[in-house]
């Protein structure tokens, strides 16, 4: 059974029963940043533990990690490379520099969440995804669609936005890109990880009011408020979120899969 | 599907519709029988849970790239009329409409394919034509979120509705257009179709048009101009005009509030973006300067406002003093003065060179602006006066001066009579008086004035008694100096001491004359910091107060106590100076301590039991300089090196560098450096290089060969020892 999928109940009948039911309506996500390895990956995690149903990428031409000085990075291909043989390689190389620099210890996070990094411009959008059911945060993911997408800095969000306008929406279903500027390093990145879950939350919460919302009365005849569905109030809940997270830059917008 | 729908609740149904689903997101060859089965189910008569179910399934199933286009127009023909009832129910749920647009956006182009080669089928046509036409209808009263799924599938019908030019890539029916379309179709016309589209591309860009504040709308129509402008030529000149018409920043004239700004940056940015993107693919278009420019100046725009909404004070005005202002407008009209004919009665200097009307400037007191700022003001407006202006101003004066003396003449004659009156000799002739006016004629005005110029402060003669005398002028006595005050001052003028250091050139040629050479030989940044650390070191050395109980090691803490001695205060600046740009200043440190230990040597030599402060400055400037140290600063060796005393403890900070694995390899070169060209310092060099290596685990291969060249023996004693005792025993020391 898809227990996330079981989200489409929940609405005025199953408002009651959703306690009972148990699965109620999620958002589903997507991070990305620029080697899908700490501040997409740690949000992946934080989305994952909070139940959402997640993927992520990177945008980058690669994946790029640092090595023993600014010139020397340590560089690996996206979607052929384990997390898990990259910290094989990396503990092999240097122990003592990859912990002390909190490599191993991100990798050896990483690799249990997801077989790997990957790129998102080699993401089919829409491919059902049934074959990542050990991912944390799978679960909701089959159909290979997010709701939501959560960039990590200014040009993975460009990034972003330039791959879904050259593959010209053929999918045609709206999506949320929201950019948080999130400085790269492990602090930072759990910082945001937090921040990214916050927004997530309030997300959600005015997707499930609106799925409440059932039917006729919405349409044609209702109060303002009572039309205005999830779309419209990412603004509002994302001003609100600004307020609390004023050192964490967000851009938005509709974009096209 | 085969399952007893009635005697299920709709929470189970759903529960076996997902399951149906995962068996088609498994194996895509499903997705024909499971579709088919499930349209009873989600008419519009169910319950909206499975109608908001079926409508989202049919959009991802229709839209899913596990799919190949044929695949899908037989899907589309099945679901023609499911899709047409449910949007076409009077009062849906907005959730299923959105779904089912998104789904008939998906659906458009497919079932014109198939119309295209199966032009027989009409129910078709009817049917996706009745959808278009609903869709239309609904397009301005839906809610937003369906309103921008509209938008969604005007932009679908607009791309299948008007000329391709191939660009396109060939999935989801993006490569459905017109040129499909043969002329002779019997339910088709080309015609028709593209001014239908050219119609429905007018209103998707309308909102565009009326520079609307709705970012959802303004978000969702420009990204889905993208492909339409690069692979629908006909349409792109319109668009990319509408787009660099808009002004997605209009917002910002209203008060900003955090709504608003999340709105204007993202319009701005999604404009911003789109137009990067245009550009990028095509940069040699006629447009592309255009282009070029709007995305600078919105992007400029968008920090101005940002920037401004930051910024607590708004616009400055420009420095009045910035005379060469071109749109100053022009005061003087270089008419002439109308020339005050002076007032009958004694006149003052000052009234009688004052040709203005204006009383706020007859009162200003020219004395109070400063010699050199009132010389600075003359003669730039003497250079910017118009010189017929300045020769009637002068006539002007002139012309007073004229009045004056003939006034002074007519008083004359009885002028001497009065003062003459008890010495005159009784009986002159009057012959004398004949002589007696060309003495006073003797004198013409240029004369007069230059007399009056060359002694101005003195008033004429006539009006001596005009004005008040002046009484003796005497200076307030200062206040009395506290030693706080005193302090303070003492500190701005030890800092000023490093005021001339930013304007003073480099010497390019320098000759070493090492510690004899002259501070004030020549007047360059190199003398001056010769003369600084003179100060610093020499200045009062032997005058601080270390007898009366103050410990001379006190006096390293001098700089805590609450008095502080010049020199000290000159060491802090100038330690600071050396740590904000310590990497090109290093010439700098090296000087000041080798004056530092010279100083040392001079007042150990005197035996007064003076103050040393090699050993408190060295350390600290090399703790300083070590924070900032990276592993490629080499000039750290060069420091280590040249400094005139090396300790122990000295060393020791550098052996703690080894903390950082990335810092032991210079850390051990400027050892290695100290064993082979600072003999003297070779056994302390040697016994650190030993430290670090019991101390680091990391630096022991480094550290490790060096000992073994010039300590051999070392290593093998202490694994020797390592074998009996703990390991971080240390014997070398």
């Amino acid at each position: 059974m898809d227990p996330a999928n079981g989200a489409q109940s929940s609405s005025s009948a199953a408002q009651t029963s959703q306690t009972e039911v148990g699965p109620s309506f999620k958002l589903k996500f997507c991070t990305v940043c620029a080697s899908n390895q700490n501040r997409s990956m740690e949000g992946h995690l934080r989305l994952a533990q909070a139940d959402y149903p997640v993927i992520s990428f990177g945008t980058g031409s690669l994946v790029r990690l640092p090595g023993p000085t600014i010139t020397q990075p340590n560089v690996y291909k996206f979607n052929e490379t384990s997390y898990d043989s990259i910290y094989r390689e990396l503990e092999a190389k240097d122990p003592r520099l990859y912990r002390v620099n909190g490599l191993l210890n991100m990798l050896g996070r990483n690799r249990v969440i997801k077989w790997g990094p990957e790129r998102w411009q080699d993401w089919q959008i829409g491919m059902p995804r049934l074959k990542h059911e050990k991912d944390q945060g799978s679960e909701g993911m089959e159909g290979g669609i997010a709701d939501v997408v959560i960039t990590c800095e200014e040009r993975c969000w460009d990034a972003v936005i330039d791959d879904l306008l050259s593959r010209g929406s053929p999918l045609n279903r709206p999506v949320h890109v929201i950019n948080i500027d999130i400085k790269d390093n492990h602090e930072e990145a759990s910082i945001g990880g937090g921040a990214i879950v916050d927004l997530a939350d309030s997300l959600n919460k005015i997707a499930v009011e609106e799925r409440e919302k059932v039917g006729a009365t919405s349409f044609d005849s209702g109060s303002a408020a009572s039309r205005s569905g999830f779309d419209e109030r990412v603004p509002d809940v994302l001003a609100d979120w600004q307020e609390r997270w004023p050192n964490l830059p967000a851009t938005w917008t509709l974009a096209w899969f | 599907m085969a399952a007893p729908v009635k005697t299920l609740t709709v929470a189970e149904q759903i529960q076996q519709l997902n399951a149906a689903r995962k068996i088609v997101l498994e194996n895509a060859s499903y997705y024909d029988r499971i579709v088919k089965g499930i349209l009873p189910i989600i008419g519009p008569s169910s319950p909206v849970e499975l109608r908001r179910w079926g409508a989202e399934f049919l959009a991802e199933s229709l839209s899913t790239p596990a799919l190949s286009s044929r695949d899908k127009e037989n899907l589309t023909v099945a679901i023609l009329e499911t899709l047409r009832s449910l949007v076409d129910s009077p009062s849906e749920d907005p959730l299923v409409l959105k779904a089912s647009v998104i789904a008939a956006a998906s659906a458009y182009p497919i079932a014109m394919r198939w119309i295209i080669h199966n032009s027989y089928h009409k129910e078709s046509w009817d049917s996706i034509s009745a959808i278009k036409g609903r869709i239309l209808r609904m397009w301005d009263g839906a809610p937003t979120p369906v309103k921008i799924c509209c938008i969604k599938f005007v932009q679908r019908v607009i791309l299948t509705q008007t000329a391709s030019n191939g660009m396109e890539q060939k999935v989801g029916g993006l490569d459905v257009s017109l040129s499909m379309i043969p002329p002779n179709h019997p339910l088709l016309d080309p015609r028709l179709l593209e001014a239908e589209a050219a119609g429905l591309l007018d209103r998707l860009l309308g909102v565009l048009q009326d520079n609307s504040s709705d970012a959802l709308l303004v978000d969702a129509t420009l990204n889905t101009l993208a492909i339409l402008a690069r692979t629908r030529p006909s349409t792109s000149a319109r668009i990319l005009n509408k787009v660099l018409d808009f002004n997605p920043l209009k917002l910002a004239n209203s008060p900003m509030t955090p709504r608003s700004k999340v709105l204007i940056k993202s319009m701005e940015k999604t404009t911003r973006q789109l137009l990067i993107h245009w550009l990028k693919r095509d940069q040699n278009g006629p447009l592309a300067p255009r282009i070029q420019q709007h995305i600078e100046r919105l992007f400029t725009q968008r920090k101005e406002i940002f920037d401004e909404a930051n910024r607590k004070r708004a616009f400055v005005q420009p420095p009045a003093a910035d005379y060469n202002d071109a749109k100053r407008p022009r005061t003087d009209s270089g008419i002439a003065p109308p020339v005050q004919r002076p007032a009958p009665g004694p006149q003052s200097l000052a009234a009688v060179y004052t040709l203005t009307n204006n009383p706020g400037l007859q009162a200003f007191d020219a004395t109070q602006v400063p010699a050199a700022l009132a010389a600075k003001i003359n003669v730039r407006t003497l250079a910017m006066t118009n010189p017929q202006v300045l020769e009637q101003a002068l006539e002007a004066i002139r012309i007073r001066f004229r009045t004056l003396w003939a006034a002074a003449a007519a008083a004359a004659p009885a002028q001497p009579a009065a003062i003459n009156a008890g010495t005159a000799p009784l009986g002159v002739d009057d012959d004398d008086d004949d002589y007696e006016p060309d003495f006073y004629a003797a004198e013409d005005t240029e004369q007069i004035l230059n007399k009056l110029d060359s002694a101005p402060s003195e008033p004429p003669v006539e009006e001596a008694g005009v004005l008040a005398p002046l009484g003796p002028f005497k200076l307030q006595a200062p206040p009395a100096l506290d030693p706080d005050l005193a302090l303070k001052v003492g500190q701005v003028t030890s800092n000023r001491v490093f005021a001339p250091l930013s304007g003073l050139e480099d010497v390019t040629q320098k000759h070493k004359a090492g510690i004899n050479r002259l501070a004030a030989s020549s007047y360059s940044r190199d003398s001056w910091l010769t003369v600084i650390t003179r100060l610093a070191t020499r200045s009062t050395a032997g005058l601080e107060d270390f007898s009366s109980g103050v410990k001379p090691e006190d006096a390293g803490n001098a700089l805590d106590r609450p008095r502080t001695s010049l020199s000290n205060l000159i060491r802090e600046t100038l330690y600071n100076y050396v740590l904000e740009d310590w990497r090109r200043r290093i010439d700098v440190a090296i000087l000041w301590l080798c004056e530092e230990w010279y100083n040392d040597q001079l007042t150990k030599k005197n035996g007064t039991g003076a103050p040393l402060y090699y050993d408190k400055w060295a350390p600290r400037l090399l703790d300083g300089i070590l924070t900032y140290t990276t592993a490629q600063d080499k000039v750290l060796t060069r420091f280590v090196a040249e400094i005139p005393e090396l300790n122990k403890a000295l060393l020791g900070r550098l052996k703690s560098l080894c903390g950082d694995p990335t810092k032991v390899q210079l850390a051990c070169q400027t050892l290695l450096y100290m064993v082979m060209m600072r003999p003297p310092a070779r056994e302390i060099a040697l016994n650190t290089v030993a430290d670090i290596w019991v101390e680091y685990e990391d630096a022991r291969p480094l550290a490790g060969k060096y000992l073994s060249k010039w300590r051999p023996g070392f290593i093998e004693s202490q694994q020797a020892l390592a074998d009996g005792s703990a390991p971080s025993a240390m014997i070398a020391v």
